[in-house]
């Protein structure tokens, strides 16, 4: 195996090569008069090419022989290039603004945000060098850990994004909570509807591929499509019945975002919570009948314990996917940070749309980390 | 061709409700208020648009994700897997939407916003189809391809590929149908598909043209379905002889 480490070693190569030609050539930031213009491109001067010469530093550390001081090396230098690279950011930002009308923003450009990817992905590999399960977690933490140190210390507030955050906070806050709530509740109603459709699919026969055409079928119907279409039945089943209204039930709101999102989660769920309880093996199944286990107790002591990992991992895909799906809510009036991104983009507004995108995105990486730790855990032999 | 009859009837069933005649009694049937009808050959020329952009998308996705998985699983590409794989799945938390809403500002209005969605959401499905159908491939075949004297290329071509052809169709059956259903996204950056009447409806409680634009974009998708599918089955009798 030692011989495959080195192919890829051009990887880190690449990617500070991005990094250099990413601060080298294309906008460091951007000032704009105002936060819907685009502004005048700025180069990065002094910080950028430091962050360079450390970025490239950790790539040919990390491409030469395979020792864990250059390892542990390339990921310090790569860590260090990131913090400076955003120092050298929020000070550029902070330089540029001085003397301008209030109105001005100085916004991320093109090449800081490669130059950030690509140093993430530098911090990435020098840590799965070190730690090769665990390594990009790791990785994430303790870059996510730094940009808050370096926000929290005022020294990126005359960036536009957090000059849009300050404008905002209490919104985001809220859209995020209901952003959570949404991908919850829809969470929590496609689990509802699974269990017995997944048991229903564990007997053979019509009703398991009836089951499993619907659950499917459902996935073929865009998204959009099936947001305006239940946006369009529930406020024909409301003229129909004005009752319902009291019940709390609308055409506008979470009630079609949440019912829309759960209906794209049946698939996995369905999917991975029969094949998880098919997983115990017969001979198993057999003893365990043989022992005097009703159904039930099979059920509960046999079938689900064997069938953990499988449940997990079904339920990571549908949790992650409720997180993105969530955002279309916005779309119908169900709020969170699809309401946002939607606003951001109405109005052409670039610090808006990340301010309603980077949480989806992050949101949708921690809960994926989360349930794959949790997962982790459980498969351990005792 | 079985497998290919049911979404074809539920495409033209759906197709049959997008028209503006069928739309609107259904409406009015519901009893809510209906609005503008969107013309048939208007939502023809949607459908086109909409069809097109969803096909380069996949041709994107595919390429790409065929093209990564089977260096993934050469030798000299064994170390790029767990990179690939962290990549592949960041492109997958970052839904659609929300990276033709990042893409909007810096490359505009348009079909390039959802052409880069669609290729790095379909990007994962195929290679990792691809990856775990070559995995299936039995080492000893391998080696016996080898023995004959096949240059890894020719071994790959004729050996490796058709073995593993079925999973890797099946992934990118999955990815055409998800191709077509999320190109309706592309109406929020401003690309003309089947989800510009679905937006116009909602903006203006339009709820004749939602539901006809919802009503082809589906139908759309499950034609598409059905089409790969015939497509497969008729090439499967051509190939048994």
């Amino acid at each position: 195996m030692t011989s495959l480490t080195r192919p890829a070693a051009w990887l880190p190569l690449a990617a500070a090569g991005l990094a250099v030609a990413a601060l080298a050539g294309l906008p460091f930031l951007t000032l704009a008069p105002n936060r819907l213009v685009p502004g005048a491109p700025v180069g990065c001067g002094l910080p950028g090419a430091a962050a360079g010469a450390l970025a490239a530093g950790a790539a040919v550390l990390l491409a030469g022989q395979a020792r864990s001081w250059r390892a542990r090396a390339a990921l310090a230098a790569a860590l260090i290039a990131w913090c400076v690279l955003l120092v050298g950011l929020g000070h550029g930002a902070a330089g540029l603004l001085a003397g301008q009308k209030p109105a001005a923003r100085a916004v991320l450009g093109s090449g800081a945000w490669l130059a950030l990817l690509a140093m993430a992905g530098l911090a990435g590999e020098a840590a799965r060098a070190i730690l090769p399960r665990r390594g990009g977690l790791a990785a994430t933490l303790l870059l996510l850990g730094l940009t808050v140190l370096i926000a929290w210390a005022g020294l990126l507030d005359s960036l536009s994004l957090a000059v849009e955050y300050r404008a905002r906070a209490d919104a985001v806050a809220a859209a995020v909570m209901q952003h959570l709530g949404l991908s919850g509740a829809s969470l929590l109603l496609a689990l509802a509807l699974s269990v017995p459709l997944a048991l229903l699919r564990l007997r053979d026969g019509p009703a398991a591929r009836l089951v499993d055409g619907l659950v499917s079928g459902i996935q073929v119907v865009p998204a959009l499509a099936l947001f305006a279409a239940l946006v369009a039945g529930l406020s024909g089943l409301l003229a129909l019945v004005p009752a319902l209204r009291s019940l709390g039930l609308a055409a506008i709101g979470p009630v079609p975002a949440v019912i829309g999102t759960a209906a794209y989660l049946a698939l996995p769920l369905v999917s991975g919570l029969a094949a998880g309880l098919a997983a115990a093996d017969p001979d198993v199944l057999a003893a365990a009948r043989a022992i005097g286990l009703t159904p039930r107790e099979v059920l509960l002591r046999v079938r689900l314990p064997l069938g953990a990992p499988v449940l997990m991992g079904a339920l990571r895909v549908a949790a992650v996917q409720s997180v993105g799906l969530a955002t279309l809510g916005g779309l119908v009036g169900a709020g969170g940070l699809g309401a946002l991104v939607f606003e951001g983009m109405a109005q052409f507004a670039q610090d808006l749309i990340l301010l309603g995108a980077l949480p989806v995105i992050g949101l949708a990486l921690a809960v994926d980390a989360g349930l794959a730790l949790l997962a982790g855990t459980g498969e351990q032999p005792a | 061709m079985n497998r290919a009859l049911v979404p074809l009837l539920v495409a033209v069933c759906l197709a049959v409700l997008s028209l503006p005649d069928v739309a609107g009694f259904v409406v009015r049937a519901l009893g809510l208020q209906a609005g503008t009808p969107v013309p048939a050959g208007r939502l023809a020329w949607l459908a086109r648009q909409h069809l097109a952009l969803a096909i380069v998308g996949f041709l994107l996705a595919g390429g790409a994700g065929l093209g990564l998985g089977i260096l993934a699983t050469r030798a000299a590409g064994a170390r790029l897997k767990p990179t690939l794989d962290t990549l592949a799945a960041a492109a997958q938390a970052v839904p659609p939407l929300v990276v033709v809403a990042l893409a909007l500002p810096v490359i505009g209005f348009g079909a390039p916003p959802i052409l880069l969605a669609l290729a790095a959401y379909g990007l994962m499905p195929v290679m990792r189809g691809t990856v775990g159908a070559l995995a299936t491939v039995p080492e000893e075949v391998r080696r016996a391809a080898r023995g004959m004297g096949l240059t890894p290329a020719q071994t790959l071509v004729r050996v490796e590929l058709p073995l593993a052809a079925g999973p890797i169709l099946e992934a990118l059956r999955v990815v055409l149908v998800l191709a077509v259903a999320t190109a309706a996204i592309g109406a929020l950056a401003g690309a003309q598909t089947l989800g510009t009447p679905i937006i116009v409806g909602l903006q203006n409680q339009n709820n004749l043209a939602l539901v006809q634009g919802a009503a082809a974009a589906a139908a759309l998708a499950f034609l598409a379905d059905a089409a790969w599918l015939a497509a497969m089955a008729g090439l499967g009798r051509l190939l048994r002889g």
